[in-house]
């Protein structure tokens, strides 16, 4: 009768029986492969023999991994293996990865570099900037290590009023990495009036394999997914490190970090003063210019006024003339009829005068003439009728007459005519 | 008197008093004001520089917020 057992009694069956492998003093060496991070936290990859077709499914945790993996590099592992449950699948729990060969960290290294160059996380594009002042900076670093002194000694040489969120970290050792990733996530976590501003990432230098967790490519992942602008300051000049790649900023030092996060406050103080002249400066331009074109406007009223006080006085003094010239033609005009008058009155007098005397003289004439006077000088005027005889033949005998003297009338008789010879 | 403003936002103003005064055509009445607002704001960010200490807090794994003393506090 054979025994019936379940799948997962039956994988237990094999997970002991593969955990009689020994383990303690064997290494793996292979072949990196198919290497993925995923979660930034699980590694898988696999590990492949060179030349024959075989490979081995590797697991582990970004905290186990002290050294920069990439594929193509050889490692070797240690470690013990597994079917997993859940998936059936064979697999080796790494525990341990050590490079192999000469130079083999710095070809790791190179190969990681090359890698996240070609997926961007280098790119200018995405740096972004920081801000001129900022309020609050994440610092992660150890509290142990002389930059953290450096940092904070040049910060506030430079600067005041700023709140420094210091995550404490290994940045070195089996721990660092995990502690890296852990603070950029604590730091961006934060919220409102606790989210800093900036985060710096520093720490001194080292060899390579100090700076490993600078290099790591989770830490490298961190720094660029990081939401909050990253400055990253690692050991001396002549150090780098991935993360001063993807850092939105990059500072050679500790002390640099410090100078590039912040500004420093003699120089913004000057700035300040200069602002300030400068406003004073144009504000006088401006008053200078306003009073000159006040002076202007004055100078243009007093001519306006200057030029209207003219003319009211041109126009009077052409008045006066005009006036003087309407006052001697008037009293030329009165002088005139004054004289005038006389002289038409003179010539008035001289014609009565004259009309007077013609008068006296028609008078004597017309006394000469009078009819009556003749009739006193014993002249007698004769009718026959109404009619005047004048001639001696316009009467008739028998014909009445009537005689007229100066002092009475005769009534006659024609008895005959005669033509008279002479009067006397 | 000057409102609660950020060294940044205070920094940023003059700035803006500056170029303002450097580009536009300014009026008089205008300038003297921004030119009084410019100097509160001087006055503000210089005491700032001046009096204010930096402070620094540590935080404790899993988002303990420690105050520490300005400095070099280590907890």
């Amino acid at each position: 009768m054979r025994a019936v057992i379940s799948v997962s009694d039956y994988l237990n069956l094999a997970n002991h029986a593969l955990r009689t492998i020994p383990t303690e003093n064997m290494v793996i060496e292979g072949e990196v492969a198919d290497y993925k991070v995923s979660q930034g936290k699980w590694v898988n990859f696999d590990l492949k023999d060179e030349n024959a077709e075989a490979k081995i499914s590797c697991f582990m945790t970004t905290f186990a991994l002290t050294v920069p993996v990439a594929n193509g590099m050889r490692v070797q592992i240690t470690g013990y293996s597994k079917v997993f449950e859940r998936f059936g699948k064979f697999t080796f729990n790494v525990s341990e990865v050590a490079l192999v060969g000469e130079g083999a960290l710095q070809k790791a290294y190179l190969l990681l570099k090359e890698k996240l160059k070609l997926e961007g996380l280098f790119d200018i594009e995405r740096k972004r900037s920081i801000p001129q002042f900022p309020n609050r900076i994440g610092l992660i670093t150890s509290s142990e290590a002389a930059a953290y002194g450096d940092f904070l000694r040049i910060l506030n040489n430079r600067w005041r009023g700023v709140t420094v969120l210091h995550v404490p970290v290994y940045v070195q050792g089996q721990y660092a990495v995990g502690e890296i990733l852990a603070a950029f996530a604590q730091l961006n976590a934060l919220s409102g009036a606790d989210r800093p501003d900036v985060i710096v990432l520093t720490r001194g230098g080292g060899s390579l394999e100090d700076l490993h967790a600078f290099n790591s490519e989770e830490v490298a992942r961190a720094v660029f997914q990081s939401e909050i602008p990253v400055v990253v300051g690692v050991g001396h000049e002549r150090d780098e490190s991935l993360c001063d790649f993807v850092a939105d900023v990059r500072a050679s030092t500790p002390s640099n970090a410090a100078e590039r996060v912040v500004p420093d406050a003699r120089s913004i103080m000057s700035e300040i003063s200069m602002d300030v002249d400068r406003v004073g400066d144009q504000l006088q331009f401006i008053l200078d210019r306003c009073a000159h074109s006040v002076d202007r406007s004055v100078n243009i009223l007093d001519r306006s006024i200057a030029r209207v006080t003219e003319s009211i006085a041109s126009v009077t003094q052409r008045f006066g003339y005009a006036f003087e010239r309407f006052r001697l033609s008037l009293v030329a005009t009165i002088d005139h009829v004054d004289r005038r008058t006389q002289t038409f009155n003179g010539a008035v007098a001289r014609i009565i005068e004259a009309s007077q005397r013609s008068i006296g003289e028609l008078e004597r004439v017309l006394k000469s003439v009078d009819p009556k006077e003749v009739l006193r000088r014993g002249y007698a005027l004769v009718r026959s009728g109404k009619r005047i005889v004048r001639h001696s033949g316009d009467v008739a005998a028998g014909e009445r007459l009537a005689i007229q003297l100066a002092d009475g009338s005769i009534s006659a008789i024609v008895e005959g005519n005669a033509r008279q010879e002479s009067l006397l | 008197m000057v409102k609660k403003q950020t060294f940044a936002e205070a920094f940023a103003e003059l700035e803006a008093i500056t170029e303002w005064f450097e580009t536009q055509n300014v009026d008089l009445d205008e300038g003297v004001k921004k030119f009084e607002r410019g100097l509160e704001l001087a006055k503000m960010l210089k005491e700032k520089l001046a009096d204010v200490e930096n402070t620094v807090v540590t935080l404790k794994k899993k988002f303990a917020v420690i105050d520490g003393q300005s400095g070099d506090s280590e907890i």
